[in-house]
């Protein structure tokens, strides 16, 4: 573009200076517009039409960017910023997104006041820091064990925004009680590994007739009709290996010389099958879960014993029986002897293993495990497109009600952290004599972006409502006798200032502070670019001689 | 058309060039209008007097039905809402078997109704909030209020719910004969064992269609028929009582998994080797023979010299079937599905089939093995041509559906558009107490349900509007009238409980949900994008 062009050895263009600082931040405004409408309890979904015409409905941030095709790098950057909320919270990705765009606004304003980028940078970081610090003392509370009432609405609230939200209360019970059911107490440490509830879509019927089940729910049948379809007191094994008939690794060829011989090996290929089979029943299975296949000619074996064999089971799926059940996951029957068997104690128990029909699919559902309680969720509802909008929901929710039942530590929602946050660190920014003054409160004010855009959603009148929203917490936080009104937040259905705490609008502490930190940090991020060299796509030409004649 | 939703002076490009993205209202709008569009292609199709379509598919082949989903199967909509819609369809097929249509036309007039509520600047979630409320209503409503049990061990009073459900099919004209096959053939599939009780239509209940004949010769047969011949023109077509071996394996030589070779280097050892392929197979054959079986049936091939042996034992064999057929089989004989000859028993072996008989319709032989107990059954249908025995089929298939769903739930609603005008009523009546802005969407749904009626009126060519309003009055004079309905051959008002039009709840109930849940998804939505990465891709990064 300039005279230093042709000093680049490379061919491409290069853009630096504030106008690659404006030109980011309108990237990141442009991609926070397209999340923006689906923020909040009156927030709407997306429809996401592909190349071949698959249509996804959602309202989650996440999905959203993620099927977008963002080409603009720091665009890219805020969709990587969605993808690492949902990983570590899995709820709170689009105001995230709205975050980071209107602190990275405030921040091209500053510098085109002339203050340095890294002023603002250390701005941000300060007042990110100070804004966590108030929210674990001031704005936290924490729930009892007991207070089950207010988990589920913290459940409810993370649905409410979503399609299922009137329903959120079906849901927020569903969702409670599978956490509740995973539980593990692992070395005082009690954990809820909410990966492990399989949730399983069918659809037909209505939402409401969704069910969880106290049990692991597999989508497979059995391997052939003769099978029992229900086995109470069940001895599962769980393998990972073919049950066909043993064959040699490609390559290797057996010769014979004795023409008797050759049909001793067509022979001996199944009984090897077959003894394995054997050793396994023998064990005392009766429900045997395989990832590879199980030949027909074995299938007779297993009829016979009264014995349930399902195949090409899903691994992950695997795993988790053989975690539920206290199996033990085998690959193979060889011993360290070199004999092969099958133990006993490889065996896992559950109360009831039955094929039952949903829909039109039947499923196999493991009731009862020994080990460790398994839940499974079958959502219902009448197309896949709702379905899988169901399920991105329920794993929202799952997501928020671990966070809540491991740290305990909640906060309330509807824009009422934001604001308190809002007034403290503007009070917070007079304090300060140096040049992070101007970011901090600029900072403060980014923050009001969720209210704002909350209240726009709802179609009531952003201006007014924040306005007094601030003042509510304004009050408490200098009248110690108006101390209670740091809960105060928005109700968005009647455009009010409600006591958000009594109302049981719920968010866990852990989702608002790392979004708080993951939006300041991609903030960051793109403020401390101040070029872009982007390179032209090489046009490599046919080699000639490459081509086929 | 957007890049990157901002221009200014530098167009930055966000989003890929080939992204289209529409948002606002106007994506609501041309969702009601893709949903309304799907609802009018197949309007005609609702009632007694529906027409069928004429479908014409991209390899020039031909579909003749009147069941909205087979329609809507066969058509490639463009907007992603409008799929949305077709896909309901199919939920309702797969779910009950019948009420395809009337989903389609339901879930087209909810979102209709919707479009005056968004003009008005009434927000997305208030009406999906109202909707959502007069769902759980209708729900309860239909339960307790508007149903009525039957009696399952009553033939007749299921007779009723199959023909109301076949009267809008072309079936309709062969009503005795299609109402005795589907409730005969799930009388016999239908089997209680252990406390789980099983109707396993897709399983047991197959549908063969030869065509030729008339209509009126299709029939159930208690067992299996197979579009086969025996393989060797010695053996027998017909046996009573016969003994039945099931086999997935060949009867022949095969070879090993694992790669061998075989050097020969006398020359007796090459006729020694074929000796041994001889012996292995006559071995086999001597396994079966062993039972004394009179028939052998196998999914796999029967080589000749395998044939030869089975002859002159005088055993039948049939070749290369089905697993499902198979399956089916094990079930009408009793006889377990072997893979080894060398395991057969004498628990085997199935006995108790009454009889095997291979009987030649038009050019082909069809195999046909039945036994009075048998718990598996084949629907044999025959007709002039092949469109029309899939017609026959489809029709067949709702009404097998529609008795399972009698059997499995035994309550009835009324038809004829009835029990929609009764629950239209109950919702007017319940809207003038329901607070705020909801009242409004609450009461459209009640004007929503009054399509189907309408649409019945419509078909038969009567006066829609002096006979909705007739109707309309009737029930809301008195509550007892619940059953007054739209006669859809006359245009007449009638009640329902005289003409006996009874549709079975699962139904009517599965309509309505997935309609309004549909409607619900669809409203959300205020922004569609285009172009974007497929989800499988995402996946797989």
């Amino acid at each position: 573009m300039s005279s230093n062009e042709n000093l680049l050895a490379l061919l491409g263009h290069r853009t630096s200076g504030q106008s690659i600082r404006t030109q980011n931040v309108n990237a990141a405004a442009a991609i926070a517009n397209v999340v923006k409408s689906s923020l909040g309890p009156v927030g709407l979904d997306k429809m996401l039409v592909d190349d071949i015409g698959d249509v996804t409905v959602t309202n989650d941030g996440a999905t959203i960017l993620k099927l977008l095709e963002v080409e603009h790098p720091a665009g890219k950057i805020l969709v990587e910023l969605a993808q690492l909320q949902d990983e570590e919270v899995g709820d709170g990705t689009t105001s995230v997104v709205i975050l980071a765009a209107e602190l990275l606004k405030a921040a091209d304003e500053l510098v085109k006041q002339k203050i340095h980028p890294t002023t603002v940078i250390n701005g941000y970081r300060l007042a990110c820091k100070e804004a966590v610090r108030y929210i674990q003392d001031n704005l936290a509370f924490t729930v009892a064990d007991v207070d089950r009432q207010s988990i589920l609405r913290v459940a409810q609230t993370s649905m409410s925004s979503k399609l299922i939200g009137s329903e959120s209360e079906f849901f927020s019970e569903m969702c409670v009680e599978a956490a509740e059911l995973v539980k593990v107490t692992e070395s005082n440490k009690v954990v809820y590994p909410i990966q492990a509830i399989n949730v399983l879509k069918a659809h037909g019927r209505s939402t409401q007739e969704s069910r969880l089940i106290h049990g692991y729910a597999l989508n497979c049948t059995r391997a052939a009709e003769g099978m029992p379809r229900k086995i109470t007191n069940a001895k599962v094994a769980v393998l990972d290996m073919n049950l066909q008939k043993a064959k040699m690794h490609l390559g290797i060829s057996v010769k014979v010389a004795d023409p008797e011989k050759l049909e001793a090996i067509r022979r001996e290929e199944i009984e090897i099958t077959k003894r394995q089979i054997q050793k396994i029943l023998d064990a005392g299975a009766n429900v045997i879960f395989t990832t590879g296949g199980i030949d027909d000619l074995c299938l007779k074996q297993f009829i016979e014993a009264g014995a349930m064999a399902v195949r090409r089971c899903r691994k992950v799926d695997l795993k988790r029986i053989a975690k539920a059940t206290g199996a033990t996951l085998t690959a193979s029957l060889a011993t360290l002897e070199g004999e092969e068997a099958y133990e006993t104690s490889f065996l896992g128990h559950a109360e009831e293993v039955v094929q039952e029909r949903i829909s039109d699919e039947e499923l196999i559902l493991i009731k009862g495990p020994k080990a460790r309680t398994a839940a499974s969720i079958i959502l219902r509802g009448p197309n896949d497109t709702m379905l899988d909008e169901m399920e991105r929901s329920i794993h929202d929710a799952l997501c928020v009600v671990k966070r809540v039942l491991e740290s305990k530590k909640l906060v309330v929602g509807g824009g009422a952290v934001e604001s308190a946050i809002n007034v403290y660190l503007e009070n917070f920014s007079t304090s300060l004599a140096s040049r992070e003054q101007l970011p901090v409160a600029e900072f403060a004010n980014a923050l009001l972006v969720i209210p704002k855009v909350l209240a726009s959603n709802a179609a009531q009148d952003a201006t007014q409502l924040v306005a007094k929203l601030r003042a509510f917490h304004n009050k408490s936080q200098h009248e110690k006798a108006s101390a209670h009104l740091k809960y105060a937040g928005l109700d968005l259905i009647n455009g009010e200032i409600i006591d958000n705490k009594e109302a049981g609008v719920f968010e866990p502490l852990v989702s608002k502070i790392k979004s708080l930190k993951f939006a300041t940090e991609a903030a960051i991020t793109i403020l401390r670019c101040d070029d872009l060299i982007k390179l032209d796509k090489i046009d490599r030409k046919p080699d000639e001689h490459d081509e086929c004649h | 058309m957007l890049q990157g939703g901002i221009r200014n002076q530098s167009n930055i490009i966000v989003l890929s060039a080939n992204t289209t993205r529409e948002s606002g209202s106007r994506v609501q709008l041309a969702n009601i209008n893709a949903a309304k569009c799907v609802a009018d292609v197949i309007r005609t199709s609702l009632g007694p007097r529906a027409m069928l379509k004429m479908l014409m598919d991209p390899m020039g082949g031909i579909v003749m039905t009147n069941d909205g989903n087979a329609i809507l199967r066969e058509i490639t909509v463009k907007h992603p809402a409008a799929k949305s819609i077709i896909e309901i369809a199919r939920t309702q097929d797969e779910e009950t078997g019948d009420g395809t249509t009337s989903v389609i036309v339901l879930a087209g007039e909810v979102m209709v109704e919707a479009q005056q509520f968004l003009e008005q600047s009434i927000h997305p979630t208030v009406i999906i909030q109202a909707y959502r409320m007069a769902l759980d209503d209708m729900i309860r409503w239909v339960e307790d209020k508007y149903s009525k049990p039957i009696d399952v061990k009553n033939e007749e009073e299921l007779a009723v719910a199959v023909k109301s459900c076949l009267s809008t099919k072309m079936m309709s004209l062969h009503m005795d004969l299609a109402v005795k096959i589907s409730l005969d053939a799930v009388r016999s599939i239908s089997v209680d064992k252990a406390g789980y009780h099983e109707i396993d239509i897709k399983r047991y209940c197959r549908i063969e269609k030869i065509p030729g004949g008339e209509i009126d010769d299709s029939r159930v047969i208690k067992g299996v028929v197979l579009n086969k011949d025996i393989v060797h023109p010695k053996m027998k077509r017909r046996i009573e009582n016969p003994r039945v071996i099931l086999l997935d394996c060949s009867l022949e030589y095969k070879k090993g998994e694992s790669q061998t070779a075989l050097e020969i280097m006398r020359e007796d050892d090459f006729s020694k080797i074929l000796e041994q392929e001889e012996t292995e197979i006559r071995r086999q054959c001597d396994e079966i023979i062993q039972l004394k079986p009179d028939l052998v049936i196998t999914e796999k091939g029967i080589s000749d010299m395998a044939q030869h042996f089975l002859v002159r034992a005088g055993i039948t064999a049939l070749r290369r079937l089905k697993k499902t057929d198979n399956n089916r089989l094990a079930r009408v004989t009793g006889a377990t599905i072997c893979h080894d000859t060398k395991d057969l028993t004498e628990e085997d072996v199935g006995t108790k089939a009454n009889l095997y008989e291979i009987t030649k319709i038009g050019d082909e032989y069809f195999t046909f093995i039945t036994s009075e107990e048998s718990t598996a059954v084949t629907i044999v249908l025959r007709g002039p041509s092949k469109d029309i025995i899939n017609e026959v089929e489809r029709n067949l298939q709702d009404a097998v559906n529609c008795v399972r769903n009698v059997l499995l739930n035994p309550r009835v609603v009324p038809g004829g558009g009835a029990i929609e005008m009764a629950l239209a009523n109950a919702i007017t009546e319940k809207s003038k107490s329901v607070e705020g802005v909801r009242q409004w969407p609450y009461a459209a749904i009640a004007r929503a349900l009054e399509v189907i009626p309408r649409t019945l009126i419509q078909n038969c060519g009567g006066s829609t509007i002096r006979q909705m309003t007739a109707l309309r009055a009737k029930h809301a004079t008195d509550e007892s009238n619940w059953t007054w309905g739209v006669n859809g051959v006359t245009g007449e008002l009638v009640d329902m409980k005289e003409l006996n039009i009874w549709d079975p709840l699962t139904v009517r109930l599965q309509v309505l949900k997935t309609a309004i849940e549909t409607s619900v998804m669809l409203l959300r939505i205020d922004d569609i994008v285009s172009g974007t990465k497929k989800m499988s891709d995402v996946n797989n990064k």
